[in-house]
């Protein structure tokens, strides 16, 4: 697993994390009820995360190592499970300021990818 | 439990990951480098889990927890960011709320402030009762 193939999928979460980021910050600013297209785009986050994810612990298993391993995996780790978390306890809630939650965790992945590309 | 207030609890629930976590790898690892500083994060860090509750129960109509909490917080972020630059010599390496929270780009310092206005905004305006039934 190269590295540059770990960096170019971070890159990529973190451009989609902002696409997902804005686009719940407008359906918080426009005080509209929470689509059901965002939910689904923030499931295509998480699943950017995954492949994010897996990229990681591929690379780690190349034989590359961090500048810090346990920041490293920290970050793998939250990467994660913050969608599935915020999804989960916004269930019950399809009012407009859970759009606004989704775009806070959506640029919590985007900035973890980021970080990701710092500490590898 | 409609309202702003759900964008706060999911930033205290990042805050909760990213401080905890911060917290518990750096006490585990090398906390002789900067014990001060280490303990403080790991303070901010129950500080934030203590908020998103307090949060919740304002949110319920209970803001007792949270008039406290949030203050405290902020006078947190105040105190050990100013010390942080004035006593450069007691953080080796930075805490969470070193600098006003300048490695979470001052995040920790506009927290407290936006939890505080969306308080006022709700709670001065309405009474609180189950509050006044706990006094009662």
């Amino acid at each position: 697993m190269p590295a540059s193939l770990l960096t170019s999928i971070a890159w990529v979460v973190v451009g989609y994390g902002v696409v997902v980021a804005v686009a719940g910050g407008v359906g918080a600013w426009l005080r509209a009820p929470r689509p059901r297209w965002l939910d689904q785009m923030a499931w295509m986050l998480e699943a950017l995360a995954v492949l994010l994810a897996a990229a990681g612990v591929g690379w780690w298993t190349h034989g590359h190592r961090p500048s810090s391993t346990s920041t490293f995996w920290g970050y793998l780790a939250a990467a994660v499970v913050v969608i599935p978390v915020t999804l989960q306890s916004l269930r019950e809630e399809r009012e407009s300021w859970s759009s606004g939650a989704i775009a806070v965790a959506a640029v919590a992945i985007a900035v973890v990818a980021w970080r990701i590309t710092v500490v590898k | 439990m409609r309202g702003p207030h759900l964008i706060l609890l999911a930033l205290y629930a990042l805050f909760i990951l990213a401080s905890g976590s911060r917290a518990v790898v750096q006490i585990a690892t090398k906390f002789s480098v900067a014990p001060l500083a280490y303990t403080l994060s790991a303070v901010a860090a129950v500080t934030y889990i203590v908020g998103w509750f307090a949060i919740r129960r304002a949110a319920h109509g209970r803001p007792r927890l949270a008039e406290v909490m949030l203050w405290v917080e902020l006078g947190g972020v105040v105190v050990i960011g100013t010390l942080s630059l004035i006593e450069k010599q007691w953080f080796p390496d930075a805490s969470v709320w070193s600098g006003y929270g300048q490695g979470y780009g001052w995040v920790p310092a506009a927290l407290p402030v936006l939890a505080l206005l969306w308080l006022h905004r709700t709670h001065d305006r309405t009474p609180a009762p189950n509050d006044e039934e706990v006094r009662a």
